[in-house]
């Protein structure tokens, strides 16, 4: 999931100043599991634009499960509103940066040839598993994934300086990263899973640096859409 | 291949030193430092951007050094550079004459004095050192062929108080096999633990040079022991910081404890690593009377 924290109000009205008609479009993904752009989030921000003399022509919050960045239940949601987005000033995406990209690219420009502004209501601060409450950051995204070679342990991602090899001997005598306090050494965790497991063997082979290029941005792919119900 | 190379080949006990460039460019003062080691130390390590904290370049002060006759030892850390311009400053280094360069992976940026810049680490030590070998072998990282190809002596560092010291060995035998040929330590205070390291490693093969840091106060002893991981600085040396203010304030107290832990390690290590913060002037002196000179 994209975890993500709400922008300051301040931040927003700045991007809204001299624009009256507002829409809000929230997302029934990430942003709701976050409490940014859920149904109560799209509500709230609806009364707190009105308190500051918006107008707010939609707020639209799609049901839990619908995310925003995918744009097979975006582009009919948002086509609900057409009327709505072609009368505003701007859109308000209460969402991550790719629900917000996915929607000004494909669904304002490309469907509905809109030149419109569309501005974001949220800082995404990365891509994190867990949950109900607590949430880690676990994975990049690299492009070459390094879990089976590491103990299930992502030495580029838990590891604040991205090791391949080995700690760096800055951790502290209790097992914590230097860079990061509260964070457990990612190598010694590998260490201990690999110990527990009798592999340490596996630390002995260097691991090449990593290839940087699978990671020269922006990707994309290609895949076989979904049949939806 | 280097002074340092050549002594560590033939089994002597080395000693070498290290300096650390200023913020700015005053750069006098630690080129006086330098000069204090002159025909004490066989070379000098030049820090990298010490603990992610900004300042005058390594490779430039190494040169200096280069110029005046003194040998440095490069430090190269991972943190600032991708690997096409650690690859272009160990040419230049070479082509600078320096022949020692010493691989660290470096402090992390939020530890240092910009703690909002980008932390690169495109490789880490291990990987630093193949990128060496695969210099010294005569062609790139991507195995591009050179013309004209370095001849450096590679080192590495280990933190022999590491608890658990295991993956620490693990990473030093990797090191090892990276190219590394020979060590600087991390500060040692507990001889007993570094000698049991030391018999630990005793089947690698490689020189091993313990790093000896000056204690100049309780109060640095204190931090040490709670900020500097793989650092114990035991109570009885802090006490005898503690017993005689002046002595330790003269710096006479620390050359004492380094003098002791010289001729305590001396017959398990291949040599020592002063890393004396600014007492450069004692170094001399804690050679001569442990017997080094």
């Amino acid at each position: 999931m994209i975890a993500q924290t709400p922008k300051p109000l301040e931040e927003i009205l700045e991007y809204l100043r001299g624009k009256r008609k507002v829409v809000l479009y929230g997302c029934g993904g990430c942003a709701t599991v976050f409490h940014t752009g859920g149904e109560p989030e799209v509500k709230a921000m609806e009364k707190t634009l009105t308190e500051h003399g918006k107008e707010v022509l939609a707020a639209v919050a799609p049901p839990f499960g619908e995310f925003t960045c995918y744009l097979p239940w975006s582009k009919p949601r948002l086509s609900q509103y057409r009327e709505q987005v072609e009368q505003c000033d701007a859109l308000l995406i209460m969402a991550c940066g790719d629900g917000l990209q996915t929607v000004w690219d494909h669904i304002i420009e490309e469907e509905f040839g809109l030149a419109k502004p569309v501005y974001p209501a949220t800082n995404p601060i990365g891509h994190m598993g867990g949950g109900p409450s607590r949430f880690e950051e676990k994975c990049q995204q690299c492009g070459e994934c390094e879990l089976g070679r590491t103990a299930g342990v992502c030495p580029q991602t838990q590891c604040a300086k991205g090791l391949m090899n080995g700690p760096c001997g800055g951790a502290s005598a209790d097992g914590k990263c230097e860079a990061n306090p509260e964070q457990d050494c990612a190598w010694l965790r590998i260490y201990r899973r690999l110990e527990a497991m009798g592999e340490l063997d596996k630390l002995r082979e260097i691991n090449p640096p990593k290839d940087w290029s699978k990671m020269t941005r922006p990707r994309s792919i290609e895949v076989v859409p979904l049949e939806l119900a | 291949m280097s002074d340092l190379s050549d002594a560590l080949e033939r089994g002597e006990f080395v000693a070498t030193s290290e300096i650390g460039p200023p913020k700015g460019t005053n750069i006098e003062p630690c080129l006086a430092d330098a000069e204090q080691l002159r025909g004490k130390v066989v070379a000098i390590n030049v820090t990298d951007i010490q603990s992610a904290v900004m300042r005058f370049g390594s490779l430039a002060t190494c040169h200096m050094l280069v110029e005046r006759g003194l040998e440095p030892v490069f430090q190269m850390v991972c943190r600032d550079r991708n690997r096409l311009a650690l690859q272009s400053d160990l040419l230049s280094a070479y082509g600078l004459g320096i022949r020692n360069v010493l691989c660290l992976t470096g402090d992390h940026t939020v530890l240092g004095d910009h703690p909002e810049s980008k932390p690169v680490f495109d490789l880490d030590s291990v990987g630093l050192l193949q990128c060496v070998s695969a210099l010294c072998e005569g062609h790139d990282m991507a195995g591009n062929e050179l013309d004209g190809a370095p001849d450096l002596y590679a080192g590495a560092v280990v933190t022999p108080g590491a608890d658990p010291i295991e993956p620490q060995l693990l990473k030093m035998e990797k090191k090892i096999k990276a190219g590394a040929r020979f060590f600087q330590t991390q500060a040692v205070y507990d001889v007993d633990r570094f000698i049991e390291f030391m018999k630990s490693v005793a089947g690698f093969g490689v020189p091993v040079m313990a790093g000896l840091v000056l204690l100049k106060s309780v109060g640095m002893a204190r931090f040490m022991n709670k900020n500097v991981s793989g650092v114990h600085v035991p109570e009885p040396l802090i006490a005898r910081l503690k017993e005689d203010k002046a002595k330790t304030k003269s710096g006479e107290t620390a050359v004492q404890i380094a003098v002791e832990t010289i001729a305590a390690i001396r017959d398990h290590c291949q040599g020592v690593h002063f890393m004396p913060l600014g007492w450069d002037h004692l170094v001399p002196e804690i050679m001569d009377r442990a017997g080094l000179s």
